[in-house]
């Protein structure tokens, strides 16, 4: 597999909803409150609203993720952003990402798969594109290295 | 980022089902009759039944909406989903497989991310698919 380097997005998120045990696991939503992201050929802030990630802690310890964001570029585009991810490691990894502790995003799985539509032209190269991420989860919100997969 | 050879994966359908214009897009069905894939971690066949959902978008591309059940030689049933993009007029054809079993032996598939680099051959589709480490 071959990637280049599409962007750095950053989210910031709210104090979660939590939903609590479901059927399949135990449901949270977080609101995100704002962000940004950067790269080669495109820039600009996150969205708060309609954007946020919905979470359900499996019971074999795995967590999903359904990231939903917008994006506002700085030249004015939209960019609706859907990302489902996994994130899991050491219970006492996890445990200090839970305590908001800064940890090395080397010790843990933390691996989403972003997907774009947006109707700006100068953008459409996103509609037809798989990308990945890798996540780095800081107490203020994740941190994403979005590459785009050649 | 790194990533490990997970499986090749080759897919052998039937004739594809023309669903037509809807309002979503011109529809077409895939259905999956049998294949194969192989991998230093799991080999085994592909069982009938699964089917590739492929909606032509408006640019010109196609989304993928595969769901298949592959059966392992040690006789562990793995559920597959893909979605993913076909455009032959950029030669690019990646897809986003996810994994699902019971079988103790192939957990590790739960747990991991992988991207799939899909060609075109006479006998069908083939997937080359990497976990994403």
């Amino acid at each position: 597999m071959n990637t280049r380097l599409l962007m750095t997005l950053r989210a910031n998120v709210s104090a979660p909803q939590i939903i609590g045990g479901v059927p399949h696991g135990t449901r949270r939503t977080v609101p995100l409150n704002g962000g940004d992201f950067d790269g080669p050929r495109l820039r600009g802030i996150v969205v708060p609203e309609g954007s946020a990630d919905w979470l359900l802690q499996r019971a074999d310890g795995v967590l999903e993720l359904d990231l939903r964001v917008t994006l506002l570029t700085h030249d004015g585009a939209l960019i609706s952003m859907r990302s489902f991810g996994l994130r899991h490691g050491p219970p006492d990894v996890m445990a200090a990402i839970a305590r908001g502790e800064k940890v090395d995003p080397a010790t843990y799985y933390f691996r989403t798969t972003p997907r774009f539509e947006t109707a700006h032209p100068a953008y459409s190269f996103l509609n037809r594109i798989v990308a990945v991420a890798s996540g780095d989860r800081r107490a203020e919100g994740p941190i994403y290295t979005i590459d785009e997969v050649l | 980022m790194n990533t490990r050879p997970l499986m090749l994966l080759r897919l052998t359908t039937a004739a594809t089902q023309e669903i037509g214009l809807t309002p979503r897009g011109a529809l077409f069905i895939f259905p999956i009759v049998g294949g194969s894939f192989e991998g230093e971690r799991l080999r085994g066949k592909v069982l009938p039944g699964g089917g590739d959902c492929v909606t032509a978008t408006r640019d010109g591309a196609y989304e993928l909406d595969l769901r298949a059940t592959l059966e392992t030689d040690d006789g562990a049933l793995i559920h597959l989903t893909f979605s993913g993009v076909r455009d032959d007029v950029n030669r690019y054809f990646r897809t986003l497989p996810r994994f699902e079993t019971a079988a103790p032996a192939y957990d590790f598939l739960n747990r991991l991310l992988a991207v799939g680099i899909g060609e075109i051959r006479d006998g069908g589709p083939i997937h080359i698919i990497e976990e994403l480490l």
